[in-house]
This record gives structure tokens, C-alpha cells and sequence, in this order.
């Protein structure tokens, strides 16, 4: 189905991805992905497992690097550039991993603590009190000395969360926030990203299968299926999508009868 | 951009049939020399490896400021945490190499000569080799488990993502713990080694203590000491540089975390050995044996 009219703002684009091509041996995942996110706007990336989603979300920060085609951050070119030259783009990025990838041999607090810290900053107090608001605002203000180890995955995935936005990012990329949450929590993160990007004017990218979520907080939807942009729109249109794929998706719907 | 590659751009893909008669062809075809070539271009292509993690080792010393404090808790894990092994390792050496070295000796009547040969072997040899023997055992297994399992969920990626990079948060911390602490548990297994052959000697076959220790301090000199901090400054290095690579080359789940580690042992302990006899010679023109100070 050809992508309807983009949403996207004419403004030059916050990160920039073009033709981009990426294989593992000989699968063939991404097939020349092009796509605009803009500065402050929260776009959600659906679409089937497997589809590669998250491969493209460690793209956006650098951790995978193109076979072919073009990422560029606020202007600058990701791809060619060495380790240490990415970082300090990527210390402008959080980003949420799927399973958290909290580290185990430090407990809650010294893991939220761990991108300020590496960001340069040596003031105790400002540490402990930024630690204590993002914590807060996952609601796990009073878990800070337990260990990864000790916690549900849930409770996990939330501290994976304090860490992607206590360093105040400018850009946070989500993948699959709140699988296997609650629907409480998960309604308290969909409201948090909200949140965020109001206040701070924070953009976000978020991979969800929660299709209520994915109405609450989208600005933009883009669906990737086969490697391509295969839907790119506003929460509207994607609704109103006469693709029968998308209608199937949207509701659940496998086709098959029991 | 990044200039797509032919591969991708290619419109005939190879289908799954011919890449699998391609492969049977490939079988079937190796020949001795298929193999070897294989194993040398695996075997250069390692070498490249650890090449690129000591040149990033390397970046990391000159940009970088040394984590203090996790290289204390690494030379706490690999120092104090070797205490055991590196005791018993030492004194048990040094007491059975005693033991037959006196047997042989008692032959000719220079038995309380061996305190000296116990020595030379403990400082040159023995302390040294079994030291990194043991400690490729114990810490080199560790650290590519630890640093495997790190890869395996994601937490190095995550590493990545804060704009940290991996070896100066994992190697190099390692590497400046497993370089001082290397030539003191090497000098300590010597000691407890010496200590052991003391108690055989002396107490167990009656060797006047006088001469035990005459024997031993006329044939060791500084040379040897230089010996054994040199061999266990070497060692420290490959040990870690080996089970880091490994550890940071670690795919594949659990099943990786175990090879990883199995690699770890049994690459460090072959490099070792390897490593040891040509450092031996380059030693022993250095400091010749033989002449006594």
C-alpha cells in the first residue's frame, strides 16, 4: 500500500534517516527506510515482530550501522563516525531497551545515577536529588538500594525508564515501554511521555504493540512491514485506513476461527 | 552517506537451494589445504582482533581519565580474591619440587644445595608460569563471563548508548588491575613457594637451615626477580586482553557465555605457554644464567 500524505512538518527534520538498508547474513530487515522525525513530536513505530523496529531504533543512536543509506542527528552525520565520537551525540539520547539492560552489579539508585555521573557531574546532592525525581516519577522512589535482580520485570523496565530520562534527554527512544506492565502502569508511563514532551519539549520515539497506547500518545504512527515505511500518518488516518492489514492489525484480528 | 555495497544492491540474490548446493560444493571440495588456509585466515584474523582491543586500549589510556575506582575493585577481585589459589599454588610447588630435587641430589651428596635450584626455578619458571596458569583460571574466566554476560542482555549496548565506551569502563580498568597485581601474586607464590621448601628441606629431610639459605640467597639474584615481575607483567596482559576480547565478542546467550569463557581459559593458558618460552629467551639473553654475583 503506497504510504499516505506525510503529517511531517516542513521544518528540517530533528533526525533525518534515508534509503536506509540493513541484513543480518542473509536476512534482509530494514530495505530502505526513509523518515523524518521532528524536534518535540512523539512518534510511534508499529508494526509486526520482526519487522525491525528495534533494529532501527539502534540505528537512530548508533549502536548498528547502516549496510546502506543516511541517519543524520540535528545535521550531523551518524554514520562513519567512531565510538567516541558518537558519544556525546548519544548523551543528548535515552534510550529504554527492551528488556531494560539494567546493570546487575549496581543497585536502583547507582543505575538511575549512572548517566549523570558519566555526563561530568560531581555535585552529590544534585545527583542524588535528580535520581530521587526520576524515580519518583516511575513511583519507585523507594526501591533505590535494591538490586536489579530483586525486582519484577516490570519494576525493572520502570528503572529502565528513570535512567532514559534522568540525564533530561532531548530525545527518548522507547522500545516496547510497557510490555508486560499493568494496565495502571501502564497508563501512568503513557501519561509520563505525554508529560515529558510538553514540558520539555522532549521528542520520543516509542515501539509498541499496545494499541491503546499507541492512540494516546502518537502524534505520528509509522508502520514498518517488509523493511519499508509501510503507513506513515497522524492517529486519524491510521484509524481510518481503508488497508485491511492495518484494520487487522489495529484490531488483533489473526483471521483464524476457532 | 555510506556508499551502498555491491552485495546489497545486488538484484540476484543467491536463493536458499543454491547457497546450500554452493555450500555442499565448498564441503565437499576442502581439502587439507582448504583447511589450513582456514585456519591460518581464522588464526590472522584473531590476531586482528585483539590488535584492534589493545589500539582501543591503548585511545582509551591517552583520552581518557583512569576509573580509580573501579580498578581498585578489580585489583580487590583479582589480588586479594587470587589469595588462595596463588598460596596453595606456590608452597605446594616449591614444597614437592623440593622434595624431588633432594632425592635426585642425595644421590651426589649436594642435598643442601637445593634450596638453590628450588629458587631459580620458583623466581624463573615455576611461580611465574603456574601463577598465570592459575590466575588465567580464576580471573580470566570471570572476566569473560562477567563481561559476556553483560553483552549477552544488552548492558553493553547500554554502555554505548549513555556514550560510555566499553573498554574504558571494562578492559582498562582490568587490564591497569591485572598489571600490578600480576607481579605480586607471582613474587608472593615465590615466597610461599621458598617458605615451603624451607619447611621440606629443613624440617621434613634434615638439611641444616644455615645451608639451605646460604645455597639459595648465592644463586638468586635481582636478575631473577627481574624474571619473574617481567614474566608476570606479560602474562597480566595477555590473560586480560584474551578473556576481554572474548568477553566482549560474546553472542549467542548462554551457550556463548560458556564458550566464551572456556575460550578464555584455554587461549590465555596456550598464549601463555606460548609466550613464555620465547620470553624466556629474550630474557636469558638479557640476563644470561649461568654467572654468579
Amino acid at each position: 500500500m503506497p504510504a499516505p500524505p506525510s503529517a511531517e512538518p516542513a521544518a528540517s527534520p530533528f533526525i533525518q534517516i534515508r534509503g536506509l538498508h540493513k541484513s543480518f547474513d542473509s536476512q534482509k530487515v530494514l530495505q530502505g527506510i526513509d523518515l523524518d522525525i521532528s524536534r518535540g513530536e512523539t512518534l510511534v513505530l508499529v508494526g509486526p515482530s520482526g519487522e525491525g523496529k528495534s533494529v532501527l531504533l539502534k540505528h537512530i543512536i548508533g549502536l548498528l550501522h547502516p549496510d546502506a543509506g543516511s541517519i543524520q542527528f540535528d545535521g550531523t552525520s551518524l554514520c562513519g563516525l567512531s565510538e567516541r565520537q558518537l558519544a556525546p551525540l548519544r548523551r543528548r539520547i535515552g534510550y529504554l531497551f527492551q528488556n531494560a539492560a539494567l546493570f546487575d552489579s549496581l543497585t536502583v539508585a547507582q543505575n538511575v545515577a549512572f548517566p549523570l555521573i558519566e555526563a561530568g557531574i560531581k555535585n552529590p546532592a544534585e545527583i542524588k536529588s535528580r535520581v530521587q525525581e526520576a524515580l519518583e516519577v516511575v513511583e519507585l522512589d523507594a526501591h533505590t538500594e535494591k538490586m536489579p535482580i530483586n525486582l519484577s520485570g516490570g519494576m525493572r523496565k520502570r528503572v529502565g525508564i528513570a535512567r532514559a530520562i534522568v540525564g533530561r534527554p532531548e530525545i527518548i527512544l522507547y522500545d516496547e515501554p510497557t510490555a508486560g506492565l499493568d494496565p495502571i502502569v501502564t497508563d501512568v508511563i503513557d501519561h509520563l511521555i505525554k508529560r515529558l514532551q510538553k514540558r520539555y519539549h522532549v521528542t520520543s520515539v516509542v515501539i509498541t504493540h499496545d494499541i491503546a497506547s499507541v492512540f494516546k500518545i502518537a502524534d505520528r504512527i509509522v508502520m514498518l512491514k517488509n523493511g519499508i515505511v509501510y503507513f506513515n500518518g497522524n492517529p486519524d488516518q491510521l484509524r481510518h485506513s481503508p488497508d485491511t492489514f492495518i484494520q487487522d492489525f489495529i484490531a488483533g484480528r489473526s483471521g483464524m476461527t476457532s | 552517506m555510506i556508499a551502498p555495497s555491491a552485495s546489497t544492491l545486488s538484484p540476484q540474490l543467491p536463493t536458499p537451494q543454491s547457497v546450500s548446493s554452493l555450500r555442499r560444493m565448498d564441503d565437499s571440495s576442502r581439502g587439507p589445504i582448504s583447511t589450513l588456509g582456514r585456519a591460518v585466515l581464522n588464526f590472522i584474523n584473531y590476531f586482528g582482533q585483539l590488535g584492534i582491543l589493545l589500539g582501543e586500549g591503548f585511545e582509551s589510556l591517552v583520552k581518557t581519565k583512569p576509573r580509580l575506582h573501579l580498578m581498585m575493585e578489580q585489583i580487590v577481585r583479582i589480588g586479594f580474591g587470587s589469595q588462595v589459589v596463588v598460596i596453595v599454588t606456590g608452597a605446594f610447588t616449591g614444597a614437592v619440587f623440593t622434595a624431588q630435587s633432594y632425592f635426585k641430589f642425595r644421590d651426589f651428596g649436594i642435598e643442601s644445595t637445593v634450596g638453590s635450584i628450588v629458587s631459580v626455578s620458583l623466581f624463573r619458571e615455576l611461580g611465574p608460569v603456574l601463577t598465570g596458569l592459575m590466575v588465567a583460571g580464576r580471573v580470566g574466566a570471570a572476566m569473560a563471563a562477567e563481561i559476556g554476560t553483560m553483552k549477552v542482555s544488552e548492558q553493553i549496548d547500554a554502555l554505548r548508548a549513555m556514550g560510555v565506551h566499553p573498554v574504558d569502563y571494562l578492559a582498562m580498568p582490568r587490564f591497569f588491575a591485572m598489571t600490578i597485581s600480576m607481579p605480586l601474586l607471582i613474587a608472593e607464590a615465590v615466597a610461599f613457594g621458598l617458605g615451603a621448601s624451607w619447611f621440606v628441606a629443613v624440617l621434613g629431610f634434615g638439611i641444616p637451615s644455615a645451608w639451605f639459605w646460604m645455597h639459595t640467597i648465592d644463586h638468586t639474584n635481582l636478575e631473577d626477580l627481574s624474571y619473574a615481575m617481567i614474566k608476570g607483567l606479560v602474562f597480566g596482559m595477555l590473560i586480560v586482553v584474551i578473556s576481554c576480547h572474548q568477553g566482549l565478542s560474546t553472542t549467542n546467550g548462554a551457550v556463548g557465555v560458556g564458550q566464551s569463557t572456556t575460550r578464555a581459559v584455554v587461549f590465555s593458558s596456550l598464549a601463555l605457554l606460548v609466550t613464555n618460552f620465547f620470553l624466556t629467551l629474550l630474557l636469558n639473553y638479557i640476563f644470561p644464567m649461568g654467572t654468579i654475583t
